[in-house]
């Protein structure tokens, strides 16, 4: 502790936190904009995670009626849409404008002004979508709003509907926006001699991201333009007389690479960080990139996996059968790699490596479940069961959300100065982790004996015990997210000095000060391979400084 | 052939360990037991895919706490400077192929189960055209007998009784929104689309009764939507029909106002 009382505060931007909300409006600096989409993200993780609580008390013994049908529905659709894309999206965004433009080494992204705008409609988007309830109620029809139940004939009660398709449509324009800049900033603004094949793997995954959200953003405006033509306008496309299923149609062909969206930055961190406590270098460079762009692909040739109770041809679902479970394929590869990578390496087991492998011992159990809900017989016994919401579970919060928990202990002291406390890590972890297995694990189960999704109470005894041992783990998720953010407001206002590089880092973020200043570098450092600032360390160029204070 | 044998012996082995947790009320790993044959399908695949999946998952997750606690650095000499391997061709080509065939076999298995279960049948010996509406299964046996199985939580709702060891063809219509006509026991769930038919079908081999729930939100009352399916012997199923085209009979009496159906 002595040592945090010698080294001066990086002052770059203690001016700036402070400073009248102003500055935070009118912004173009990528990583004021990064943490803004960062902060926005967990807002809406706490408030969709206390929707979460309320669904488990409503479902934790048989026939109980905390909250009534109507509440119940318009709950699980509101924690779907906020989880999805205004948390997990959203705080991923914001990680990747934070660190993308540091580790190609530029001043900040390709479209400053547009990157603003893209934040902000962000919030134009959360409200949109909460004006819901001010008008009866909001969306009730789960967070894929099927048609025809989101139709005026079931909806009349309310606007909530409108309300959900206008935010997602400016949503799905935010997301474009950022997309393009995103590709835009890893083409034309790398630092001299980061060619495409010295890309941290992180960009890497923030490329097929990015590719991903610009191809599938569309088709779900569309989707919504017409669901909002058949409510305003009188259209049939999706009513009792349309075709129902061809809003499945749409909404999948975005809804299934919205899952890799949420889970390829994810990937990203993991591939940064492995290494650099592992102190090996990435194992496979070329096919863990190779194994990215074989996910963007398939993740947009599977749609209608979610789709096989609708009466498909059976050689159609057979088609998207077979390209759900060669998905497998170059996840599986990625796992290989990673592992191969600590294979003989010299683990530090810090709180972001256990976080990353948090992830990888919970995402394997997503990836298996995954296997059997892709083969159509048996997905027709599984399909909007507890067992699929056990497997998204696994997917999106043992993947996205343990990655992010990862990326926020790995890079916290680059963007704030401050290391996060890491015994209040380890308890964070820990608790993450047993709450998390406990909440989802023997949910699985409960969908196999028959319990429907998206039942707002049920009458069989014999899922009460599983469903109380279920709610009882949520609390500890609950509480576990509490520690978190007790260790975030303590470590932001006075934990322990980073300095620099305080991970032994390989890429460019960690070779300026902690936090960057305002235009990142003073000196691009020179770029020869996609571990740039190891090289510096190991020819003995870059020393292990105490940080300077900034000058700006 | 010895392959064989240890395969089917493992298959076997399997479903036993599987089945053996049936029944725990609450935590059981597999589908209840299965009363019709493409059911019995279904189950038989589950444990098939759950070979590969159960090795897979055990050997990854050793691999992963392996790395983590046989190369920790404290277990490591002191100044050990990791071999900095940038890959392996082998490798990688092996860890492509390995599970390509895996997931390329249990994609066969699955599809020789698809094309085997669920095809549209014509063979059937009865149809029954299944209604979905909000919140309730409408059972229309063609014949003037209607069973309205309408949901409730409160107590049991009314069953859909079919005669066991016969074929029964499921039509499936929607009224209004989508709902989906799942009873585990049985088979996989089907959908009730509005605007086209879909085709399930059914032939219970034991006499009883099997639960299950509407599988698609359709709205408030989604959780009410519960199934009963009810298995007769032929002959009971017989007199149980009179008594429902004895009571169903529109009388005669009430109004000239002769109804079209």
């Amino acid at each position: 502790m002595a040592a945090t009382t010698v080294l001066p505060r990086p002052k770059a931007y203690d001016d700036t936190f402070f400073r009248p909300i102003s500055i935070w409006l009118t912004t173009t600096d990528h990583k004021l904009i990064g943490i803004m989409y960062m902060v926005t993200g967990i807002l809406s993780f706490l408030i969709a995670g206390i929707f979460a609580l309320v669904i488990r008390l409503q479902l934790s013994q048989p026939n109980l009626s905390v909250v009534d049908a109507e509440t119940y529905n318009q709950l699980i659709s509101a924690h779907g849409v906020t989880m999805i894309f205004f948390f997990v999206t959203i705080f991923l965004t914001g990680i990747a404008n934070y660190m993308v433009p540091i580790m190609i080494g530029a001043r900040d992204m390709a479209f400053p002004r547009v990157n603003l705008l893209g934040f902000w409609l962000v919030p134009v988007s959360i409200i949109l979508y909460y004006s819901g309830f001010l008008t009866g109620g909001a969306l009730n029809a789960g967070w894929t709003g099927y048609a025809p139940l989101t139709e005026k004939a079931y909806q009349s009660h309310s606007l909530g509907v409108d309300f959900w398709a206008m935010s997602l449509i400016v949503w799905a324009i935010s997301g474009i926006m950022a997309s393009t800049n995103f590709l835009t900033t890893i083409v034309a603004l790398r630092a001299p001699g980061m060619k495409l094949t010295r890309l941290p793997l992180f960009v890497w995954a923030q490329i097929s991201t990015s590719i991903l959200l610009l191809v599938v953003g569309a088709p779900l405006a569309a989707a919504m333009i017409l669901v909002e033509f058949d409510r305003q306008l009188g259209t049939q496309f999706f009513t009792t007389q349309g075709r129902p299923v061809l809003y499945q149609h749409l909404f999948w062909f975005f809804g299934h690479p919205e899952v890799y969206i949420m889970i390829l930055p994810g990937f990203g961190m993991i591939s940064e960080i492995i290494p650099v406590f592992a102190r090996k270098v990435i194992f496979g460079y070329m096919t863990m990139v190779g194994a990215l762009f074989g996910i963007v692909f398939l993740s947009m040739t599977v749609w209608a996996h979610h789709m096989f109770t609708v009466g498909m041809n059976t050689y159609v679902e057979g088609f998207f059968m077979i390209m759900t479970m060669l998905i497998a394929v170059p996840t599986g590869i990625k796992f290989f790699n990673w592992i191969a990578t600590t294979w003989w390496g010299s683990v530090e087991f810090t709180v972001p490596m256990k976080f990353a492998w948090g992830f990888l011992a919970t995402f394997l159990i997503g990836g298996i479940t995954g296997i059997y809900l892709a083969s159509v017989p048996v997905d027709t016994q599984l399909h909007q069961s507890y067992y699929v919401v056990a497997h998204l579970h696994y997917v999106l919060f043992g993947g996205s959300v343990f990655t992010i928990f990862a990326g926020l202990y790995y890079w916290f002291p680059k963007i704030t100065g401050h290391l996060l406390n890491r015994k209040l890590g380890e308890w964070n972890f820990w608790t993450l982790f047993v709450g998390f297995n406990g909440t989802f694990l023997i949910m699985h189960t409960l969908g196999l004996e028959g319990m429907p999704r998206r039942i707002a109470t049920y009458a069989n005894a014999s899922w009460a015990t599983t469903n109380l041992i279920i709610t009882v783990s949520s609390f500890l998720i609950a509480f576990s997210v509490l520690l978190f953010l007790i260790n975030v407001v303590r470590s932001w206002n006075g934990g322990e000095i980073a300095g620099d590089d305080p991970w032994q880092g390989n890429t460019l973020e960690w070779a300026t000060t902690s936090p960057p200043p305002p235009y990142n570098f003073e000196r691009v450092p020179p770029v020869h391979s996609f571990m740039p600032l190891r090289d510096l360390r190991e020819s003995g160029e870059v020393v292990a400084a105490e940080p300077e204070p900034a000058k700006v | 052939m010895a392959a064989r044998a240890r395969g089917l012996f493992g298959l076997s082995a399997a479903a036993f360990l599987l089945s053996s947790c049936d029944g725990l009320g609450g935590i059981s790993p597999i589908f209840p037991t299965p009363v019709s044959p493409n059911g019995e399908g279904i189950y038989a695949l589950y444990v098939g895919i759950s070979i590969p999946a159960i090795i897979i998952f055990i050997g990854v997750e050793v691999a992963l706490l392996w790395v983590v606690l046989r190369y920790r650095r404290s277990r490591q000499p002191a100044g050990y400077v990791p071999p900095q391997i940038h890959g392996h061709t082998g490798l990688e080509v092996a860890w492509t192929l390995a599970p390509l065939a895996v997931v390329l076999a249990i994609a066969w298995f699955s599809f020789v189960e698809l094309q085997r279960d669920f095809q549209p049948i014509t063979n059937e010996q009865m149809l029954v055209v299944v209604r979905g509406h909000q919140f309730g299964w409408d059972y229309d046996y063609g014949n003037g007998v209607v069973v309205h199985q309408e949901g409730t939580l409160a107590g049991d709702v009314v069953p859909f009784v079919v005669p066991v060891n016969t074929l029964v063809k499921l039509q499936f219509q929607g009224t209004d929104v989508i709902h989906s006509w799942w009873v585990p026991a049985i088979s996989g769930k089907t959908d009730a689309v509005p605007g086209y038919d879909n085709f399930s079908w059914l032939k219970i081999n034991q006499v009883g009764s099997w639960r299950g729930e509407c599988a698609e939100l359709c709205g408030v009352g989604h959780g009410t939507m519960q199934i009963i399916v009810k298995a007769m012997s032929q002959s009971d199923y017989d007199q149980w029909l009179q008594k429902q085209l004895a009571s169903q009979k529109p009388s005669p009496s009430p109004s000239p106002s002769a109804s079209p159906g």
